[in-house]
């Protein structure tokens, strides 16, 4: 069952198409990459996809009742706030919330926490924590709501190898248990480990043309890759 | 002892109304300079005295005049902001207030010297009913943007978070926009510029290198705000200093000896 669906669908800003689509189909339970070169329109086709754009032309057909959750890359994050892994862990809920306030769903928020092992780290500042463990603290807060759908932008970018390691761990292991995840990434590892088929964006030969989205099996674009780096 | 009771008993309505603007410019202005928003502070203040200079000018009381400039101005700052031109729309609203405000009362002697005086915060002479509404609309204020902390965090920090849940973040910007004109709004007419200044700015950077959380900054930058007022207001009567320049002064040393500590 389709949980999202574009059919000959375009996006873009002041009626000009930046990312145009002719299918894309967005099974529950399945985890979609999103890979493409800066300023293809990654973020647009999120965007898109997650109904924060309209359409400027075609369809899309999204279910009803849709909870979605996004997880910021770390890197992007405002560092000059005094935070604490609770607090950036409680984003997400507190948008649920009328007021912000998420005193109610504390224990929740912690239990998440415990699963992804950061509860530790509540009380800890949280832009002094390794890159790894606010992306986990993140997650957490991300997937504290149940959302239908996860969005992730950029999740290892500027993690060593094990931080890396252990969040595609807990990526997979969300995914298997039937997390729909649509996930912007350049690591070509991460894409192949975790998605289950890639939007691969190819921007148009002329300026005034909008991007082409293309679905690839993540092999398949790693292979292409790989050929094409060979040749050249 | 006796004469600090004296002066006490005068100067109650514009001691209230000084702690009211500190406590509210104090919590506020943690979010100012986390939001990195300090130019409004500085830039507002001057719109709200050539609002009140048209209205000595007119012969009008001084605050309708202000906040219909300040509401234009609040208007053209959250337009700039979605143009991404607000660094310099800031510090032009700057310029025109301190000068157009002189201008609409050049050759009018008193009235000059009265929006002369709403710069420098000297002479400051509160009626007792106008502290006691300033400070109950000082306070509201304050209450209403402690009590969204966790709202600001996320603004700043996931904007898209918010989008998906049906926030506005540029509904939230406007609204945190009219929170902090309406502090500068009511410090600036009845305190002066100089004192509104003061606690949107000094409370906040004095304490924030020392605060963990937002709530903690929130609640620090409150207290510091009161205390400068207290300790300038003895050092006002003390040394026969005018009040403003006295909390200013205060609040400068704690900033600088904050700074000094936390590096």
């Amino acid at each position: 069952m389709n949980l999202i669906e574009l059919d000959q669908t375009s996006f873009g800003y002041n009626g000009k198409a930046i990312v145009r689509v002719e299918r894309l189909p967005l099974q529950s339970g399945k985890s979609l990459g999103i890979f493409g070169p800066n300023g293809a329109g990654k973020t647009t086709l999120v965007r898109g996809l997650t109904g924060l754009l309209s359409p400027l032309s075609g369809r899309v057909s999204r279910r009803e009742e849709i909870r979605i959750a996004y997880m910021p890359q770390h890197a992007s994050m405002e560092s000059h706030w005094p935070m604490s892994g609770f607090d950036a862990a409680a984003m997400t809920m507190s948008a649920q919330r009328p007021m912000g306030w998420v005193g109610s769903s504390r224990r929740e928020i912690l239990n998440m926490m415990t699963r992804l092992g950061v509860a530790n780290l509540a009380d800890r500042a949280f832009f002094k924590l390794s890159g790894g463990q606010q992306q986990r603290i993140l997650l957490a807060g991300a997937m504290v709501i149940q959302p239908h759908l996860l969005v992730l932008d950029e999740p290892t970018s500027g993690l060593d190898v094990h931080s890396r390691r252990m969040l595609v761990d807990v990526l997979l292991d969300f995914t298997q248990q039937g997390l729909t995840s649509v996930m912007i990434s350049h690591e070509i590892e991460d894409l192949t480990e975790v998605c289950d088929e890639v939007a691969w964006l190819c921007p148009a030969g002329q300026a005034d043309q909008p991007t082409r989205v293309e679905l690839v099996a993540p092999d398949e674009m790693a292979k292409r890759l790989f050929v094409n780096r060979s040749a050249t | 002892m006796n004469g600090l009771i004296d002066q006490l008993s005068l100067f109650w309505p514009a001691l209230l109304t000084a702690m009211t603007l500190a406590v509210a410019g104090g919590i506020g202005g943690v979010l100012v300079v986390l939001r990195r928003q300090t130019l409004l502070v500085l830039s507002l203040p001057q719109i709200v005295t050539l609002g009140a200079a048209i209205g000595l000018r007119m012969g009008w009381p001084t605050l309708p005049p202000a906040i219909a400039v300040v509401a234009a101005a609040v208007l053209l700052i959250a337009w700039s902001s979605t143009r991404k031109a607000s660094h310099l729309i800031l510090p032009a609203l700057f310029v025109a207030g301190m000068c157009l405000s002189i201008l609409v009362v050049a050759g009018a002697g008193a009235e000059l010297i009265q929006v002369q005086n709403m710069f420098v915060g000297i002479d400051v002479a509160v009626e007792p009913n106008q502290a006691i509404i300033a400070g109950i609309v000082l306070t509201g204020i304050a209450c209403a943007i402690a009590i969204l902390w966790r709202r600001w965090i996320l603004l700043a920090q996931a904007p898209a978070t918010a989008e998906l849940a049906n926030l506005r973040p540029t509904r939230w910007d406007l609204l945190f926009l009219c929170l902090i004109s309406s502090i500068l709004l009511i410090g600036t007419d009845v305190m002066g510029t100089a004192l509104a200044v003061v606690m949107l700015f000094l409370p906040a950077a004095t304490v924030l290198p020392w605060a963990k959380r937002v709530p903690t900054a929130l609640l620090l930058a409150g207290i510091a705000g009161l205390l400068f007022v207290l300790l300038g207001f003895v050092l006002s009567i003390g040394m026969d200093w005018p009040l403003s320049q006295s909390i200013g002064g205060t609040g400068c040393a704690a900033f600088l000896l904050s700074h000094l500590l936390a590096r």
